[in-house]
């Protein structure tokens, strides 16, 4: 028999060309961060295309070019397959509950949703992937990719660190990802655009200003009023899907069998959690049966 | 460039006679020395040659809507901003107890909303002029970028397909009598009820999916070949490496430059 | 028939397993324990199992698309060409190749959409994809592309979107997409479901041509098709294990070893109409009645963003009417059912009755009432309408929560438990209570849905397809439970491509022809 052997090799460890890329890539993106705001106020009114906005620009975008191509090569087909999904959601769902829930832009719940079932590199390979698609349509979402990475990979270790375990503990880790992706995106919305992309969160940056803020500042102040909530309603949203998925469907994810990213093990305690979860969103839709 | 293209229609021909890397790594180029030069003459420039060219390629009905979807509320948001609120502005046209007009603003709203819009509209009419099929075909000869055009070719099939699965589910379920009122609570209800079967349906069909894509070889990570033939010639490489030399040479200048 | 007996197995089988255990990560029991198969070259083997009886597991297993140690674990061996591979479920087991298994052994699971890579733009591509991925040169692949469309007719379908194809059309592309490397074995689940009947001698044809190439053909079902009856060997699963096995004759009906759970299409049992018919059919208004409904869809939008379309893919000129002034009473107590094959526009029908659709002209009265006002969500308290995908309708964690979902507001809490009770148990669930719906056997699924419908007892009950993906055991069940509901008093009209069910279980047959209803 000729044919070509039938069986992989036994196991593989990502290379460490790939671990150099990734912490390149993140040494990018807080390097230029730092870089900006150290710089910041003698160039904010220097005008438009100033040295800022293209070192924001580079260093984010090369960041997030950095991660992906470190860690696309290493996602098994089960993860990339679900990655369009993943960002087909962005937008439906969004969509939904955008229409539904105002006040905020929930466009990242296919990402987290990722980052829960398959680890922080597929959450953050997504987070970008999502913002270059995206920018197909809509080029100015492009520079936030590395903070959509930054969302995807938090919302991983919030998962793999047990997080998602106890329902409690979901919001509060979105909270503080949105926390520290504000902070991170706020000085592409500043530098690279002057400003935010809509009108009402330019409303509230217009008032940090009218107070005397610099630009960075109000827009990063706003955006600390904005992303924590948004962030928060996202990894709520997320873990009711998670928990409302049958053990089937979420048991073929090796990351959640490895790290126990979900409560119980055993049947019981699983559908216990699933039942606080589901009651506790649901209010008063179902008065019955409510063991929280 | 202007051979004779018989038999074939004038606009699509000629445009599918580019390489979408060329067509790619031109709006790129252009969208990046736009940013670096930060003239307003450029940025006008260029927003009048993008309409131009898409009206002549016939994309500008798609293009236009786009790109004013985008442009709008960046635009409004900006002016309001600067407008009003501008602390480091000097030559005070009007004022409102906190809120000052000045000339230093809305010059620096009116120059960031022109650069925008410049880029804004030279990678939209990239994005709605390219043959998806061929960028991925151009894009699929190796690894890493195999990926990413599978990424993006696949989520825009998806789009459409579950947009249509999400309508299904929600007639499926009105026709059990669930009725969605208007209080938050019954929406968020509805939410659940709709996202549960939507997500579960798209991650078994994924796996499905996954396992059909590697038994035909998605996994492989040696050489691959293109059944779909991509239009490239020497020329089109010389100007690609060309168009992205400038555009470093346009960053790297602009960053070098001592600062304002 | 057996013609495929003439090509001898030479030297031993080309794929054979010998499955001790397989269970599924989490799972208290194994899915598959005891099962030795094994196919020579040209040998057609039909794999018959009722609804979760493991066959889609076995057929996984065999193709490569269910390597163990990913979701699951094996104890036992497989066998292909020769090279064995032997697995206990410890760490130190072989871990399969997908691509190179893929490439001896197609599959071709139930749905044949989930197939599509979604990357390619046309039916030549997709066909191409597997072999672009393995590196093969343009002119080899534009050899076997051309090669593989003549032997499934896909030649005229080259240049279409895959995504604009019909279910069969989509279901000989699965199989193309299978087989285009030339694999020696093909195994294909439910390759019949919700095919009609040109569709299903297309396929037969198809199967004849493989087998004579010398490709060992195997065939998972929960119905004994025709085409089966020309199988070498069949092996009956039941409960993860081999029931029976040996020739069709040897196992056939008449020897009491093929379970009752396993239909047999085709047959006889299109005899004499056995229902009763109402006695009180004409007095009363009719419980549901359409006058003079036409319907088209709209054009269909601009194609999408950057998909351009190919000149010769232009589109229809003008909506084509998918229903034309068609009118049907339905009297309470009466089974219509609506026949037509695949795309007439049976579903389409359908959901003018509760309103989901609107008709361009003409009309639609349920219980006397017109309902072109009326929500979609209120029509439903008195129109049940059961869709082809269970899975669309279900959303609940568990059997019971599903069934009684809505019912509170409709009966109230006290009557709602009765009546979820009692629509369990009239399609067999009533054991199921607490287990998640997406969880159970396909079959059991359509008859949960079934059951939600049902223990809303309607005035009318709309089943679109209610056959499909239903066992021998679950076509009992659908059976006496529509006609109870009709004995009740329910109008009941249910769509079907198949004749024979339709022939037994309604009182009148209509077909749908050209978008006309006539009396078949």
């Amino acid at each position: 028999m000729s044919s070509p052997s039938l069986t992989l090799p036994s196991q593989e460890r990502p290379a460490a060309r790939r671990r150099l890329l990734e912490i390149l890539g993140a040494l990018a993106i807080a390097a230029t961060y730092v870089y900006l705001v150290l710089n910041q106020p003698a160039d904010i009114t220097g005008g438009p295309g100033s040295a800022s906005a293209l070192i924001a620009l580079t260093g984010f975008l090369a960041g997030a070019v950095l991660l992906i191509v470190a860690v696309l090569p290493t996602l098994p087909a089960s993860t990339l397959v679900l990655i369009p999904v993943a960002l087909v959601l962005n937008i439906v769902l969004g969509q939904f509950v955008g229409s539904t829930l105002v006040p905020f832009y929930l466009d990242a719940i296919g990402t987290v949703l990722i980052a829960v079932l398959a680890g922080p590199a597929a959450g953050a390979a997504t987070g970008a992937l999502g913002s270059i698609v995206w920018s197909f349509f809509n080029p100015t979402v492009l520079p936030f990719a590395a903070g959509a990475a930054l969302i995807g990979c938090l919302a991983g270790l919030a998962a793999r660190y047990g997080l998602f375990r106890r329902f409690y503990l979901a919001p509060v880790a979105g909270f503080v990802t949105g926390i520290i992706a504000g902070v991170v995106s706020a000085p592409v919305a500043a530098f690279v655009y002057g400003g935010t992309s809509g009108v009402a969160t330019g409303a509230i940056v217009s008032a940090f200003r009218a107070m005397g803020d610099t630009l960075l500042a109000a827009i990063t102040k706003q955006a600390l009023i904005s992303d924590p909530m948004d962030k928060a309603i996202v990894f709520t949203i997320v873990a009711i899907l998670v928990y409302a998925l049958p053990r089937r469907a979420r048991q073929q994810f090796p990351f959640i069998r490895r790290y126990r990213v979900l409560a119980g093990n055993g049947k019981a305690a699983d559908t216990q959690a699933g039942a606080a979860v589901e009651d506790t969103a649901q209010g008063t839709a179902h008065g019955s049966a409510r063991n929280g | 460039m202007t051979a004779s293209s018989a038999g074939r229609t004038g606009q699509p021909a000629r445009r599918e006679r580019l390489n979408p890397l060329t067509s790619l790594a031109a709006a790129a180029a252009t969208a990046a020395i736009t940013t670096a030069a930060g003239s307003w003459q450029l940025s006008l420039t260029v927003i009048a040659a993008c309409l131009g060219l898409s009206v002549a390629g016939g994309t500008s009905r798609r293009v236009l809507p786009a790109a004013a979807a985008v442009l709008v509320p960046f635009a409004l948001s900006l002016l309001v901003l600067h407008g009003l609120f501008f602390p480091e502005g000097r030559t005070v046209l009007a004022e409102w107890g906190p809120a000052r007009i000045t000339a230093e603003g809305l010059h620096f709203a009116g120059q960031r909303i022109l650069q925008l819009a410049a880029v804004v509209l030279a990678l939209l009419l990239f994005s709605f002029s390219v043959s998806v099929p061929d960028l991925v075909a151009a894009l699929s000869a190796r690894g890493v970028q195999g990926r990413f055009a599978f990424v993006l070719a696949s989520t825009l099939t998806l789009l459409p397909a579950i947009a249509g699965r999400a309508r299904r589910i929600r007639q499926a379920q009105e026709s059990r009598g669930l009725v969605i009122s208007r209080n938050l609570v019954s929406r968020v209800g509805a939410f659940r009820l709709q996202a549960v079967p939507l997500v579960l349906s798209l991650i078994e069909d994924a796996g499905t999916r996954a396992a059909a894509l590697e038994a035909r070889g998605l996994g492989n990570s040696g050489p691959r070949t293109s059944y779909r033939e991509v239009p490239d010639s020497g020329q089109q490489r010389t100007a690609r490496a060309v168009l992205v030399l400038a555009a470093l040479a346009a960053v790297v200048l602009r960053v070098v430059q001592p600062g304002a | 028939m057996a013609a495929a007996g003439l090509a001898v197995p030479t030297d031993g089988p080309v794929l054979a397993a010998g499955i001790r255990q397989f269970t599924f990560h989490d799972a208290q029991a194994p899915a598959l324990r005891n099962v030795a198969v094994s196919f020579a070259p040209g040998s057609f083997t039909a794999v018959l199992g009722a609804s979760g009886s493991g066959k889609s597991t076995l057929g996984r297993l065999l193709a490569g698309w269910l390597p163990p140690g990913g979701q699951g674990t094996l104890a036992g061996f497989l066998e292909l060409s020769g090279a064995r591979l032997e697995f206990d479920g410890g760490s130190r087991d072989p871990r399969i190749d997908p691509a190179q298994w893929g490439r001896q052994v197609g599959y071709v699971p139930q749905d044949p959409a989930a197939v599509l890579s979604t990357v390619r733009a046309t039916v030549a591509e997709e066909l191409a994809f597997g072999l672009e991925n393995a590196g093969t040169e343009r002119g080899d692949m534009k050899a076997a592309v051309e090669h593989t469309a003549g032997l499934l007719g896909l030649r005229s379908q080259l240049d279409q979107d895959p995504a604009r194809l019909s279910g069969g059309q989509l279901r000989r592309l699965a199989i193309g997409c299978a087989i285009i490397p030339g694999p020696p074995v093909l195994v294909m689940d439910e390759p019949f479901a919700s095919l009609d009947a040109a569709g299903t001698t297309e396929l037969a044809t198809l199967v004849r041509d493989l087998l004579k190439r010398g490709t060992a053909v195997v065939i998972l079902s929960q119905a004994v098709d025709p085409l089966l009856m020309e199988a070498d060997a069949w092996v009956v699963l039941s409960g993860g294990t081999v029931a029976a096995g040996g020739s069709p004759a040897g196992v056939g009906h008449h020897s009491g070893l093929l379970p009752r759970a396993i239909r047999r299409l085709g047959g006889v049992e299109a005899a004499a109409p056995s229902v009763p018919r109402p006695a009180e059919r004409q007095s009363g208004p009719p419980a549901l009645q359409l006058r003079g409904v036409s319907f088209a869809y709209p054009a269909s939008p601009a194609s999408r963003m950057k998909r351009r379309k190919s000149p010769q893919a232009g589109e229809l000129n003008g909506p084509a009417l998918v229903l034309q002034d068609v009118s049907l009473a339905v009297h309470p107590g009466e089974i219509v059912a609506v026949t037509g094959p695949n795309g007439a526009g049976k579903s389409t029908l359908l959901r003018h009755f509760n309103g989901l659709l609107r008709p361009a002209t003409g009309s639609v009265a349920v219980c006397g009432a017109d309902i072109a006002k009326a929500p979609v969500g209120k029509t439903a308290a008195s129109v049940g309408l059961l869709f082809q995908q269970p899975r669309d309708q279900l959303f609940e964690r568990t059997v019971l929560r599903e069934v009684r979902f809505g019912l509170d507001r409709l009966v109230g809490p006290a009557m709602a438990a009765h009546h979820a009770a009692a629509a369990l148990r009239a399609v067999g669930l009533g054991d199921a209570a607490e287990e998640h719906p997406a969880e159970l056997p396909a079959s059991a699924q359509r008859l949960l849905a079934l059951a939600t419908v049902l223990a809303r007892r309607p005035a009318i009950l709309a089943l679109d397809e209610p056959t499909v993906a239903l066992d021998g055991d679950g076509l009992a069940l659908l059976d006496a439970a529509v006609r109870s509901a009709a004995a009740g008093g329910a109008a009941v009209v249910l769509v079907t491509h198949e004749l024979g069910y339709a022939r037994s279980a309604a009182h009148r047959i209509l077909a749908l022809d050209g978008g006309r209803l006539v009396p078949a």
